[in-house]
């Protein structure tokens, strides 16, 4: 068990050294100069800090979405949807604050958690009532979400003297408190993390997570013994969807106080490989944000500096993803040589 | 609406179904030997940006053309090799190809136009590209009579439903679902080259928008057979078709909603069809 | 005679278990051999060895032609029609295409040669268990095999039909093929092989001729010595449990068609049959997995004091990934927890107890369920039904596939749950097995209920006609 663990962050090290050198190689430039740039990108200074983590919480509330679901064998692949609907749900919500700011802000996040479930839900009950592939019904409702979003930016919640397509800014007291002055970084990290460990707990302690896993892990063993299988199905894409929700809330009430289409990068797919980095378990998984957090901010760098297009890092990610998958077969494997 | 309007929505149906039909035959294909495909988004997009790239370096669309085919058959060979001889989660696999595929032509662009985004401008197809609309009616009707007549397509029936069986009966299950696959990824390079150097001539970052899916979900409402993934890709194409037409003459609808049609529809048509059709038996797990 | 088959030190392991250590064996042309021993000792992984589907670790394989194998559990495609089944591998063909007319020609004519009735066009999916077997066979025999392998051919059926399967293996020897039959069924054996070798642990500890050998001494060297008791059954005061009336469910060849029965408090009532005629569709229904018509009343036995023990513990009963603990846990979380979150130290301890009182053979409670041995498997998936003292008891071939000592260990534990007042309802395809522990005795055909017996009343032959749908 510890090894598997393992050899997720290591394998995903491996490949990002290998193809990140290849990468710069092509690029004309030395891996040293390249990672260093990387690194210093990511970490070489207070606000360098401050973003990286800025980028870890807008990939961790996402991945233990995916997280929950993948363990009860449900593909939620529409978190990048589920993002979105939460954010514009805060965003309406926030707009017009009715209470001081410590209720405000849980009433804001709510209100974005609710909009992820409500987005996770369609495909929960897709699959629990009439075993619909939530694979594809989660990825249609991402752009189902796309573009109800556009259309309301582009009008009904378009802010009244917007230089773009976005909502109207946020009432004061929407606003999440920072953690580190003058940076983006608020305490939406600490939430995120909470919510990790909470995570962790329901999965290993609880009724609802032991039916989740065996859902995920023997479905048919399941249905045999007591778990109610559409009801679990449902409620863990909801789960999932109010996570990925909770996300959107976080961008949307932090860096941005505002919502408009471009608010996230593709954090829903990122956090996929996010997800299987962290071997699917909710505290791994945040040392796993981490590190893609890193990539990211400091990505950004890398192509400032060493020239190295931050396209590069979109491929070295799908790779992680596909080497992971053959991760099962390579524990196997060794099982047999020892026996 | 006038004669000229319905005409014109009907070849404009053919034409976005198109990209669609030929991922859902892909899709069809890899099903029916047993390995779930959700790789075919990414196919089709490096199936696109090969395409452009090899045409704007020879000058030729129609080379252009087989190089899209030979990246969406490479990137299929991928999965089908993971599939077959690592035995892997084929979904997490084919969410992988479709990261890597996307992140290799955003990089791409960048590599060799120095611009993300958008590729510039390259020989297209032209008129041409009509040959491809009827090919893929024509190939649909033609895979639909190879899987029920022909001894291979028997053999690739058997292993999508029991490879035990196959291998009992003497052959390789492993070594059809890698051809398959292979055969699906280029189908859907194929469908990927039509959208980038047949209806238009340039390559952009996200253009394959969520067709690899729909796709899936053509599969699907199609009950896994040839005819039946085309003809619903054609449904979907009509809805994809309809924006164009539906633009400017309906005003309360607005642009944005209208996008969203063709989505809306494979959530309906998956909601419809399935859990009263069967996959083949053995499909999405490894032998 | 010349040799067609022969294996030479032949070993193979899997993950926690070494399935064949080291096995010689020799088969002669025109000879019909038995390959015998208890279940988990090595023989269906030997006959997989032979036919080349598996390779072996170390140890090589000589036959002097292609070796067929008709397996324990067919490999048919369930979706495509007979003709297509048999021909699979072999198609007459016109260029790519598949003659199709020559294709059934081939299947009606191979049939009749051999003896073997079965209708080309129809969907394998339709057929009952005992024809399927006959497409499987006529598979391996279209391809003109020179060594035929059959693992346990007779276990889906009905005693009547053995002679008549038995008829086309003999004239099949007789023209030169060379024929292994693996099977635990001794007096099969003894009737139709000239020589027997015993299966242990992986290893072969006996080679007789069944000219000079006896079912006894087959059975002790399969053994190696006497076999374990099971517990006795006490008179016991019966009381109402569960009544059955007109009960229908599932559809297609194995569905249950109108039985009525009932099941009371300290007996075992046994349904006897062969597979295929129902017993699925009923034990499913009465666990409430299968929508039904028709009754199902129980007395005095709420849902938490009912247990089932179902056929695939693979698949149905366990997690293999997970550990001894967590399977444990599975079916009874609701009662493991306060407040919805898991008590771990009662799950451990509800653990240990089944470990210690079913004998599961383990290095520890946190070992993945998926490396231990078939027999450790069902033990727990036995001792956690029967933990919480349930009322009720659906056991659906519970010893299926598990070495002696374990299935007399379940069978035990089954009867002294019915010694200490449970109802118990044993659906077994193992008639030696219901013989064994039943009180009354059903005969399940085509999902009806074909005869009853008291325990003292059971006649084997009797039993076996109705099996087979003859009368009594």
């Amino acid at each position: 068990m510890r090894l598997r663990v393992l050899t997720g962050p290591l394998g995903a090290v491996a490949i990002v050294v290998v193809l990140g050198s290849a990468t710069m190689l092509a690029a004309g430039v030395s891996p040293i100069v390249g990672f260093a740039a990387l690194v210093g990108g990511a970490l070489g200074g207070r606000q360098q800090i401050a973003e990286t983590l800025v980028q870890t919480t807008a990939l961790l509330f996402p991945a233990l979405g995916i997280c929950l679901a993948f363990r009860g064998g449900l593909f939620n692949i529409g978190a990048e949807g589920q993002l979105l609907a939460g954010g514009l749900c805060a965003a309406a919500a926030g707009i017009h604050a009715f209470a001081p700011a410590p209720l405000e802000i849980a009433a804001v996040l709510c209100a974005g958690a609710l909009g992820g479930a409500a987005w996770g839900a369609i495909a929960g009950m897709m699959k629990a009532r009439l075993q619909a592939s939530e694979i594809i019904s989660t990825l249609m409702l991402n752009f189902v979400a796309l573009f109800a979003a556009q259309y309301l930016v582009n009008g009904p919640l378009r802010a009244p003297h917007a230089a773009g397509p976005e909502t109207a800014a946020l009432a004061p007291q929407a606003v999440l408190p920072v953690l580190i002055p003058q940076t983006r970084l608020t305490i939406a990290l600490p939430l995120a993390v909470l919510l990790a460990i909470v995570l962790q707990f329901v999965l290993s302690r609880t009724t609802y997570g032991f039916a989740l896993r065996a859902l995920g892990d023997a479905p048919e063993a399941a249905r045999r013994n007591g778990i109610a299988v559409a009801r679990t199905t449902w409620t863990a894409l909801a789960l999932s969807g109010a996570c990925a929700g909770l996300g959107g809330a976080a961008i949307v009430m932090g860096e941005l106080h505002r919502f408009n289409t471009q608010l996230s990068p593709g954090y829903g797919f990122i956090a996929i490989a996010v997800a299987l980095v962290g071997d699917l378990q909710p505290l791994w998984v945040c040392l796993s944000a981490l590190a893609f957090g890193m990539l990211q901010s400091g990505g950004l760098a890398m192509q400032a500096i060493a020239q190295v297009p931050k396209d590069a890092i979109g491929v070295i990610e799908g790779v992680i993803v596909l080497v992971l998958a053959a991760r099962r077969y390579i524990v196997t494997k060794k099982e047999i040589a020892a026996a | 609406m006038t004669a000229t309007v319905v005409a014109a929505l009907l070849w404009l149906t053919f034409v976005k179904a198109t990209p669609i039909v030929y991922a859902a035959l892909g899709g069809v294909v890899s099903e029916r030997s047993g390995v779930v495909n959700v790789g075919l988004e990414g196919m089709m997009t490096i199936g696109a940006f090969s395409a452009v790239a090899v045409s704007r370096a020879t000058g030729d669309p129609w080379i252009g053309l087989v190089a899209g085919v030979v990246a969406g058959a490479l990137a299929g060979a991928v999965l089908g090799w993971a599939a077959t001889r690592w035995k892997v989660d084929q979904i997490v696999a084919g969410m992988g190809i479709n990261l890597v595929c996307a992140g290799a032509a955003a990089y791409g662009l960048v590599l060799l136009y120095g611009q993300p985004g958008a590729s510039p401008q390259v020989p297209s197809l032209g008129e041409a590209y009509r040959v491809l609309v009827w090919f893929a009616l024509v190939l649909a009707i033609a895979f639909q009579w190879w899987l029920h007549r022909t001894v291979a397509g028997l053999r690739v029936r058997a292993c999508g439903e029991n490879p035990h069986a196959v291998a009992a009966a003497g052959f390789d299950p492993l070594g059809v679902r890698l051809q398959m696959v292979t055969w699906s990824g280029a189908l859907a390079g194929l469908g990927g080259a039509f959208l980038s150097i047949g209806e238009v001539n340039l390559f952009s970052d996200g253009m394959t928008a969520g067709r690899g899916f729909i796709a899936l979900a053509a599969v699907i409402f199609g009950r896994w057979t040839p005819l039946g993934a085309a003809a619903a890709a054609v449904a979907f194409g009509f809805f994809e078709a309809l924006q164009f037409v539906v633009q400017g003459r309906v005003p309360w609808l607005s642009a944005n909603l209208v996008q969203a049609a063709p989505y809306v529809a494979a959530l309906i048509a998956l909601a419809g069809a399935t859990g009263r059709v069967r996959p083949p038996a053995a499909d999405g797990v490894p032998y | 005679m010349a040799v067609a088959l022969e294996l030479t030190g032949i070993r193979k392991a899997f993950p926690g278990v070494v399935a064949v250590d080291g096995v010689d064996l020799a088969l002669e042309e025109g000879e019909i051999q038995a390959l015998v021993g208890e279940n988990g000792a090595g023989k269906s992984t030997l006959a997989a060895i032979a036919a080349g589907e598996l390779r072996p670790d170390a140890g090589s394989v000589h036959a002097s032609g292609r070796v067929g194998l008709v397996h324990q559990h067919f490999e048919l495609v369930e979706r495509l029609r007979v003709w297509q089944n048999v021909v699979l591998g072999t198609e007459p063909r016109r260029g790519p295409l598949l003659d199709v007319a020559a294709a059934r020609a081939r299947v009606r004519a191979l049939a009749e040669r051999n003896g073997l009735e079965v209708d080309p066009d129809a969907m394998v999916e339709d057929l009952p268990v005992g024809v399927r077997q006959r497409v499987e066979l006529l598979r391996e025999l279209a391809r003109e095999p020179r060594v035929l392998l059959l693992d346990e051919p007779t276990a889906a059926l009905a005693p009547a039909e053995v002679e008549g399967f038995f008829r086309s293996v003999v004239a099949l020897a007789n023209a030169g093929t060379a024929v292994l039959i693996v099977t635990h069924k001794l007096q099969e054996v003894m009737a139709y092989a000239r020589r027997v070798s015993v299966m242990r642990a992986g290893k072969i500890v006996a080679r007789m001729e069944t000219a000079q050998t006896s079912l006894d001494a087959i059975a002790r060297a399969m053994v190696g010595g006497a076999l374990p008791e099971i517990a006795r059954r006490a008179p016991v005061p019966l009381a109402p449990c569960l009544e059955v009336h007109e009960l229908r469910a599932g559809e297609g060849a194995g569905r249950l068609d109108g039985v009525t029965f009932a099941v009371r408090a300290g007996e075992i009532v046994g349904i006897a049959g062969v597979e295929g005629n129902g017993q699925t569709a009923l034990a499913d229904a009465i666990a409430g997995m299968l929508p039904y018509e028709g009754t199902i009343t129980f007395a005095a036995c709420p849902p938490e004091a009912r247990a089932f023990i179902p056929q695939d513990r693979q698949r149905e009963a366990l997690v293999p990934d997970w550990t001894i603990v967590e399977n444990v846990v599975l079916g009874r979380q609701r009662r493991l927890a306060r407040a919805g979150v898991l008590d771990l130290r009662r799950a451990r301890r509800d653990a240990q107890v089944v470990v210690e009182r079913f004998d599961v053979r383990t290095s520890s409670l946190d070992v993945a369920v998926r490396t231990l041995s078939g027999g450790n498997q069902q033990k727990i998936v036995v001792g956690r039904a029967l933990i919480d003292e349930p009322r009720f008891i659906v056991a659906y071939n519970p010893t299926r596939g598990i070495d002696v000592g374990a299935a007399a260990l379940v069978q035990s534990r089954l009867i002294e749950a019915r010694n200490g007042g449970a109802a118990v309802l044993l659906v077994s395809f193992d008639l030696d097995e219901i013989l064994a522990l039943a009180d009354r005795v059903l005969v399940l055909y085509r999902g009806r209920i074909a005869g009853a017996f008291g325990a003292h009343e059971a006649d084997r032959a009797r039993i076996g006609r109705l099996m087979a749908g003859a009368a009594a």
